[in-house]
């Protein structure tokens, strides 16, 4: 009994099996997994998400505000039409405690001007403005009856590095004390905030974006 | 003894390696300043210089394969469009603006002639996607390049297999953009004490000095900003330059300064090409400079040249022509 609960408690603790941190990115809309082309209730109507992408960058943990060392990548794009976008782990499996971590949605300016970039990062990804530089740092489009636009789509690519308008977000969230990370992005919180038989398209940088960037990282919850 | 031999013969050796090293640097006169180009993140290599040239003269990269980069950039224009005041790409479609000349690119830190591009490395994106350049995207682009068996072919043998992707394609793309020194015009010769100008460009040199150096300053002949130089608008395009990218009043019709190099070979001039020769350009300097609000503040002073000022003039500024940059066979569609 004594040893199981010993074992147990090694387990628990990462020392007999060590573990990559994971962080699993998790869309939703409202209560419901969000699912891509799929219907859903919203102000009267219904809605359906066609694209969700965005950047996560610079991922710092803390430990009772001091830096803990995580090896992990330093831009990860996150595609909801491609799953194992959504989980993130480590490249080290090193034993350590954290209860904050800081993250930034987007992708910051110094890699905004320094030329082209490989892997998450490569424009064939589709998320790097062709017409004047600078990378998008979130898709968001979709479909609902409220939109008066062409096929009812709204399109929203949030990007700008330069100032007034950098509309890279630095999010800062408590965490439970565990290998698995789970962060909900709540798409249901950010369209109440918005008008869409008003405002529904937003692809270039400016004073909307970054106000369409400031909403979307109130969407980044953590269960605390 | 044999261990002298052994040594000598692994040192002789090495040195064989390093010389076969392709890394190359950026040959450039000694009072031209330090290049703006992070060469640090893309170094130069005579295989990606190759590649991008391959790249850059290959109409793959438009959508309907008619269209390559050197379509609207030809090595005897200095890398310009000449001809067209407008520049057109796939479906005989017409742009907005006459495609600059490219050299010294490495000392450009903006591109476009609103400076909508922040670095060399993502220039390409824009004509490439385009549709009234390439008509494409990057991810066509890679597509096709894939299913070529000699782009296959090419990138493993530099990078291994399966390497496609589009940083490498668009730093093979700036490799051989960068490799476009031109700097060995008279001009330059005289700055290196190997000719000397004849009395008319002597005296145009310092006309040019007084009267043209503060925006297109030497040795580069052009100080890389922008500027409202008081050209009236051409309503059937409204094209307000820096100020679509920035929508800062302040920047109304401010276009890139080009360098005043190449100027025989990448005619017309000005970012819509309304101007067909040097001769109307420097009228225009003289005579049809619109007052605006943000006009670029040298040019309040009115510039007044005699017949012969302005003869002398122009043969200063062919002094900056640089043939042997135009004939060079490295730059041209590869063999």
């Amino acid at each position: 009994m004594k040893l199981t609960i010993f074992l147990t408690a090694l387990l628990h603790n990462g020392i007999l099996f060590a573990q990559p941190v994971t962080i699993q990115l998790n869309p939703v809309f409202g209560k419901l997994p969000l699912e891509l082309n799929k219907s859903y209730a919203y102000k009267n109507d219904s809605i359906q998400i066609t694209v969700l992408k965005f950047y996560i960058s610079g991922i710092e943990f803390f430990k009772d505000e001091k830096p803990v060392p995580v090896a992990i990548k330093k831009f990860h794009l996150v595609d909801l039409a491609n799953k194992p976008s959504l989980v993130l782990k480590s490249l080290d499996k090193n034993k350590r405690s954290f209860n904050r971590i800081k993250l930034s949605v987007g992708v910051d300016s110094l890699t905004n001007v320094s030329g082209a970039h490989g892997n998450d990062l490569d424009p064939v990804n589709g998320m790097y403005w062709t017409w004047q530089s600078g990378y998008i740092n979130l898709k968001l489009e979709g479909k609902t009856k409220i939109c008066p636009s062409r096929n009812n789509e709204f399109i929203f690519h949030i990007g700008g590095y330069q100032y007034p308008n950098n509309s890279i977000q630095h999010i800062n969230l408590n965490i439970i004390d565990k290998k698995s990370i789970v962060i909900n992005i709540d798409i249901a919180d950010l369209l109440k905030r918005v008008n869409l038989q008003e405002l529904y398209h937003l692809m270039s940088p400016g004073a909307k974006a970054v106000e369409m960037a400031q909403q979307i990282s109130g969407i980044f919850k953590t269960d605390l | 003894m044999k261990i002298k031999i052994t040594l000598s013969i692994i040192i002789a050796s090495l040195s064989f390696l390093s010389f076969n090293l392709k890394e190359l640097s950026l040959n450039y006169p000694g009072y031209f300043p330090a290049p703006e180009y992070d060469l640090k993140n893309n170094p130069l290599d005579s295989n990606y210089i190759e590649l991008g040239r391959k790249l850059f003269y290959d109409p793959i990269l438009s959508a309907d394969n008619s269209t390559s980069c050197a379509s609207c950039h030809s090595p005897y224009n200095a890398f310009a469009h000449t001809d067209h005041s407008l520049s057109h790409g796939i479906n005989n479609e017409t742009g907005t603006r006459n495609a600059p000349a490219l050299f010294n690119l490495a000392w450009q830190k903006q591109f476009m002639w609103d400076g909508a591009i922040n670095n060399l490395d993502v220039q390409a994106l824009a004509p490439i996607s385009h549709p009234k350049e390439m008509g494409s995207s990057i991810k066509e682009v890679l597509y096709k390049l894939n299913t070529s068996p000699a782009y296959n072919t090419l990138f493993a043998k530099i990078y291994g297999e399966n390497s496609i992707t589009g940083e490498r394609v668009l730093k093979a793309l700036s490799q051989f953009q960068l490799s476009l020194v031109s700097a060995n015009a008279k001009y330059d010769q005289v700055k290196q004490g190997k000719a000397s100008f004849t009395t008319e460009e002597a005296i145009g040199y310092n006309l040019f000095l007084q009267n043209c150096n503060s925006c297109h300053t030497e040795p580069m002949f052009t100080n890389y900003k922008f500027a409202n130089n008081g050209l009236t608008v051409d309503t059937s395009l409204n094209d307000f330059g820096r100020w679509m990218i920035t929508k800062e009043s302040a920047d109304s019709l401010m276009f890139k300064t080009p360098s005043l190099r190449n100027l025989r070979y990448s005619y017309p001039y000005m970012h819509d090409g309304r101007f067909s020769t040097v001769q109307q350009v420097v009228d225009y300097y003289m005579r049809d400079i619109k007052k605006y609000k943000n006009l670029s503040p040298p040019l309040n002073t009115p510039i007044i040249l005699s017949p012969v000022d302005k003869i002398n003039l122009i043969a200063f500024l062919n002094t900056l022509n640089d043939e042997e940059f135009i004939r060079n066979t490295k730059y041209q569609y590869p063999k």
